[in-house]
């Protein structure tokens, strides 16, 4: 298949830097430089400078961007609040909105040409879960103490010896499943539209992948922030 | 989005993940067990602790599908 064009890499060859041709290239400067890196670093700049840019002083009666961010980070509380209670989302709340806002950024991203999705690539989803598995740990950890170890073993004390391995197996295939899922969705239609561009791009065969993209790409953001919060709240619970 | 809809979200993510939990379950075993006969003991304890694990593995899958099947939010 032809190498899609990436501007920032185009820009950064010409700058001098080592973009790798691969997926992800040998030494340092390389890695560094490599399209999933640089497109994240896209997605956070734009995170950070698109509320600072219009969002400006913030007022008592919103205007039309206010009200945009109010409704946005409003209404993500409220998701939160709904699965894991007030106090819990109040507590987890700037982590797993960052992961939100960020994945569906990252995932949208892909669909303009010339840019390409970052969490297409399984290093940042795989980066992205693990932080919500330590995270779980750690809070499983806040909330019960040494206690915690309960969740692992089951009801039954005579079969602790069998459930304890089953269970951290469950918790492993976690880390799997959730990065697996998010990189292979946006991973399948970063590759379809490509080969769409690359058959019949100037019939516009690309059109209908579009539109479904926009749909997976909002709705894998909104199944990884559910799945975070349900482990979450499943760590903060009692073990029965 | 209403309460329907944000209903019908939270089951679509919480049974997507069954099918990819079953499969990764069993793989994940069978790697741990695999893993220890050929790393750890060197080839000595060769097949036991691969089918022992990977039995734990397919237990996991199974367990993790009775729980969904025990649900009583349904």
């Amino acid at each position: 298949m032809e190498h899609p064009i990436l501007f920032i890499s185009l820009i950064l060859e010409h700058l001098g830097a080592p973009v790798p041709h691969t997926l992800v290239g040998e030494g340092w400067a390389a890695k560094m430089s490599s399209p999933h890196m640089t497109y994240t670093w896209l997605v956070m700049l734009f995170l950070i400078l698109a509320p600072k840019l219009t969002l400006g002083k913030v007022e008592l009666i919103p205007g039309k961007a206010q009200n945009f961010w109010e409704t946005l980070v409003g209404g993500l509380e409220s998701f939160m609040a709904d699965n894991m209670g007030e106090e819990g989302a109040r507590m987890m709340f700037p982590m797993l909105a960052t992961f939100a806002l960020y994945i569906l950024v990252a995932n949208m991203i892909g669909l303009m040409p010339g840019f390409m999705s970052p969490t297409s690539n399984l290093n940042i989803t795989l980066g992205c879960t693990l932080v919500v598995f330590v995270t779980t740990h750690i809070l499983g950890l806040k909330f019960h103490g040494a206690k915690y170890i309960k969740h692992f073993m089951g009801p039954i004390p005579w079969l602790v010896p069998l459930m304890f391995p089953i269970e951290l197996i469950s918790h492993f295939a976690r880390i799997l499943s959730l990065s697996i899922r998010l990189f292979g969705n946006i991973m399948a239609k970063e590759t379809l539209l490509g080969i769409l561009f690359m058959l019949a791009g100037a019939y516009f065969a690309p059109l209908p992948i579009l539109c479904l993209g926009v749909f997976v790409s909002i709705v894998q953001a909104l199944v990884f922030l559910l799945l975070s919060i349900l482990y979450f709240s499943g760590a903060m619970e009692h073990a029965h | 989005m209403s309460s329907d809809r944000k209903q019908a979200m939270k089951m679509l993510a919480d049974f997507s993940t069954i099918g990819m939990t079953v499969a990764f379950s069993v793989l994940i075993g069978a790697w741990f067990g695999w893993w220890l006969d050929q790393k750890v003991f060197n080839g000595r304890t060769e097949p036991w602790f691969f089918f022992i694990f990977l039995g734990m593995g397919i237990a996991a899958a199974f367990l993790n599908l009775f729980r969904m099947a025990r649900r009583k939010d349904l």
